[in-house]
């Protein structure tokens, strides 16, 4: 986690003019990089807290900072997932701020916790300022937020994303995906990556 | 009614058509894509190392194509059916293991991002291998025919 941060903070001339502009705002990179990552993650989901603390990292690493890549992430909340929408609008209103990934980092950190206890925004309050607190909360029960939030599950469900997370993998034209990137088949991704650089 | 006979000729046929049709789309479906899409399908099943996954993500295709082309040739008939076949029984094996314990996983059948294994995908594989037995089958009774 701590890992992401601090790819963010070298990346953070790229977030800079992203703050009101929440699609910028859950980018990871440069979107000038050219292979574009899209990512479909549910914060509720076990094996997205699983890559978000391990493969997300190693593609920061590998493809983001070198500007091979970028990652662009989408809420796909899932119906089985009690408080994954409402994780999905605050991180979203978030996103409005430039606090996204912050806040992504708290929901993943805390999933267990706020999992069972149901207060979402009890683990997302301390990773932001209390004017920040005040502009999240009003903006998460905003309509236009959750409109965004239902705009991404529904471009899911067009696209048939099989599972969480799901990530497409795309240059110009040619888009692939590839359901369940975990560090066990990172090899594949890697190799299909290269494959789209080359 | 005799193995040589029009209706079983005419069966023999339709069966090499539908499935040397079906394993020559397959292998399309597979290398119009990269490999490591049809990779990901088969290592999700978990029975083989990586190692090997790409060795079969790089040739089956290529080997599914030969099948296809041969079958719907009618050349080597017992052999190429007897392959199909074989091929089937382990991907319905594989199939139904992933489906027992529970996974959610692309059959893989046609390219990585296939149909997720569920009991249509086993229906309609296990129908594409009983007509590959009969097939095979049907094969060895006409060649013992035209050698005896």
């Amino acid at each position: 986690m701590k890992f992401v941060t601090a790819a963010l903070a070298v990346l953070l001339p790229c977030f800079a003019a992203n703050v009101g502009q929440p699609d910028r705002a859950k980018m990871i990179g440069n979107p000038s990089s050219p292979v574009k990552i899209d990512l479909y993650s549910d914060f509720q989901c076990p094996a997205c807290k699983m890559f978000h603390d391990g493969l997300l990292k190693v593609i920061v690493r590998d493809y983001v900072i070198p500007g091979k890549a970028y990652v662009v992430q989408h809420e796909f909340p899932l119906p089985q997932h009690a408080y994954s929408r409402e994780a999905a609008n605050i991180a979203t209103a978030a996103a409005t701020i430039g606090k996204y990934h912050e806040v992504a980092d708290a929901l993943f950190a805390h999933q267990q916790a706020w999992e069972t206890s149901g207060k979402v925004w009890d683990f997302v309050a301390p990773v932001l300022k209390p004017d920040e607190q005040k502009k999240v909360q009003a903006l998460a029960k905003d309509p236009s937020i959750a409109a965004q939030v239902q705009a991404d599950a529904d471009a899911a469900r067009k696209l048939n994303v099989p599972q969480t997370p799901t990530i497409y993998v795309s240059r110009g034209a040619k888009t692939y995906p590839f359901p369940g990137p975990d560090l066990g088949n990172y090899p594949l991704l890697k190799s299909l990556i290269d494959g789209l650089l080359k | 009614m005799a193995f040589s006979s029009k209706p079983f000729r005419w069966l023999g046929l339709v069966l090499r058509i539908l499935l040397g049709g079906i394993f020559i789309y397959a292998a399309w479906a597979k290398l119009k894509d990269p490999w490591e899409l049809y990779a990901l399908a088969i290592s999700s099943y978990e029975v083989l190392p990586l190692w090997a996954v790409e060795l079969v993500a790089r040739t089956l295709p290529w080997f599914e194509l030969v099948v296809g082309v041969g079958l719907i040739a009618g050349v080597w008939l017992p052999v190429f059916s007897s392959i199909v076949s074989a091929l089937l029984v382990v991907f319905f094996t594989l199939m139904v293991r992933a489906f027992v314990q529970g996974k959610e996983i692309s059959c893989g059948c046609f390219g990585g991002t296939g149909d997720i294994i569920s009991k249509w995908t086993l229906l309609r594989d296990g129908s594409m291998l009983a007509g590959s037995l009969l097939l095979t089958w049907m094969a060895f009774q006409w060649r013992r025919a035209t050698t005896a």
